[in-house]
């Protein structure tokens, strides 16, 4: 049951400018014309009129839990954790549910605040009961995979990779772009090369990009293959070159290995 | 009524979740120039339009990458014995059109997010280290160069960096 009422509450949770008719037809006058007020907000999140945008809709109904995290971005962005932590937290107070998950996946993505996302993330799975708890804000990483990471950060390496092993055996986890990767390297700290070989070869073959073919040329290096490790290394600076490699715009991605590194090793 | 009184007088102090927001005519995370602390050399091409780390989609630009901003840090900061000296330290600066920079400023919290003064021995360190990168990349948009605004985040553990952001 609680599966369906996920789907159902998907329009009502997406983290981006909620419908206004579901606080019609849930006869909330009072945040449907705070949501109405900015359905179209032509300025950029870091403007003052942007804010402002926010707060007359705030003046409207002080439980618009929307227009808190709305206005919550640009301090994340800018590395203001206090002024976010205050917006995104009165977010999650009136819509927990819609913003809890991204919260967590904040927390993790911009102050390695590795516990609190793994709490919050933990939170949804507990409510929902299911994997069914969303991704990451760019889309990149599902939730729980987001949580393995965590765990794999607080070098838990064992629980990251029970996490990672459980989901993707779930018939209903679609695998992302990233993820195998992501177990790979698990498995190369714990020096478990023939998983992580396995997940660096499944890995190549649904999205190859430069550290994942960095990672086989250190395996095969220590398999003493200098014809392995050397097609691979090339061909990581390669894919470096062509800047496919693990990127995001505003923050470094987990597991990022620098050009300097491949050159090097 | 004197206890209502008490009450009412002690309020602000319990209550931890205060506004941190303030009012300003400036945008979010606007620095501006303060002649007690900010070089009056330091030009910006436009001064009244200054963009963001992220606005050009390529992330922090550094020579050698964020690598050798970490090694910096891992060359030069002297790790400070104390304790309490958990949590995050965030300076933010603008990056001018030459990769020139300034305008340095500094906020910090505790592992709770609440604002937190952290051993001057720290922060001062960190400062320095931080105006002596000198490896920043000046950023362009449609072929123009930009002024942006660029932070670095420290996790700090027992006195030591852990983690640097973004």
């Amino acid at each position: 049951m609680m599966k369906y009422l996920f789907f159902i509450l998907i329009p009502i949770c997406s983290w981006g400018q909620p419908n206004c008719n579901v606080y019609l037809y849930n006869k909330d006058t009072l945040q449907y014309r705070a949501c109405k007020s900015v359905e179209y907000v032509p300025f950029y999140q870091y403007t003052k009129q942007y804010q402002e945008r926010f707060d007359k809709a705030l003046q409207i109904c002080p439980y618009f839990a929307y227009a808190y995290k709305a206005k919550s971005t640009a301090y994340l962005k800018s590395g203001d954790f206090l002024t976010w932590k205050y917006l995104i937290d009165k977010a999650v107070e009136y819509d927990t549910l819609s913003y809890i998950g991204y919260r967590g996946w904040c927390k993790y993505q911009f102050f390695r605040d590795y516990e609190g996302a793994i709490e919050d993330i933990e939170y949804l799975e507990d409510k929902f009961n299911s994997i069914n708890v969303g991704y990451s804000a760019g889309g990149e990483y599902h939730l729980i995979v987001a949580k393995a990471i965590c765990y794999s950060a607080l070098d838990d390496k064992k629980k990251a990779i029970d996490i990672l092993e459980d989901l993707f055996a779930n018939k209903e986890y679609n695998v992302g772009l990233f993820d195998y990767y992501q177990l790979a390297v698990t498995y190369f700290q714990v020096r478990d090369y023939i998983n992580a070989s396995k997940y660096l070869v499944k890995q190549s073959e649904i999205n190859e990009i430069a550290e994942n073919a960095y990672y086989k040329a250190k395996i095969a290096k220590l398999n003493g293959n200098d014809e392995i490790y050397l097609r691979e290394k090339n061909k990581a600076i390669q894919l470096y070159k062509d800047r496919r490699m693990l990127f995001d715009d505003y923050t470094e991605p987990f597991n990022k290995v620098y050009l300097a590194t491949i050159m090097k090793d | 009524m004197y206890r209502l009184i008490l009450l009412s007088f002690f309020i602000p102090t319990f209550t931890g979740c205060q506004s941190p927001l303030k009012k300003t005519n400036e945008s979010v995370g606007d620095i501006s120039f303060e002649s007690s602390m900010d070089k009056r050399d330091f030009i910006l091409c436009d001064s009244n339009n200054i963009k963001q780390y992220h606005n050009n989609q390529k992330g922090l630009e550094y020579e050698g990458e964020k690598i050798a901003i970490v090694e910096e840090f891992r060359r030069n900061y002297v790790p400070v014995k104390c304790t309490n000296c958990d949590g995050l330290i965030r300076i933010r600066f603008i990056v001018n059109c030459k990769g020139e920079t300034d305008r340095f400023r500094l906020i910090s919290m505790n592992e709770k997010y609440e604002n937190k003064n952290f051993n001057s021995e720290i922060t001062e360190q960190l400062l320095t280290i931080c105006k002596g990168l000198n490896g920043w990349i000046p950023k362009k948009i449609d072929e123009r160069e930009i002024d942006y605004y660029q932070y670095l985040i420290f996790k700090i553990k027992d006195g030591k960096i852990v983690e640097i952001m973004p």
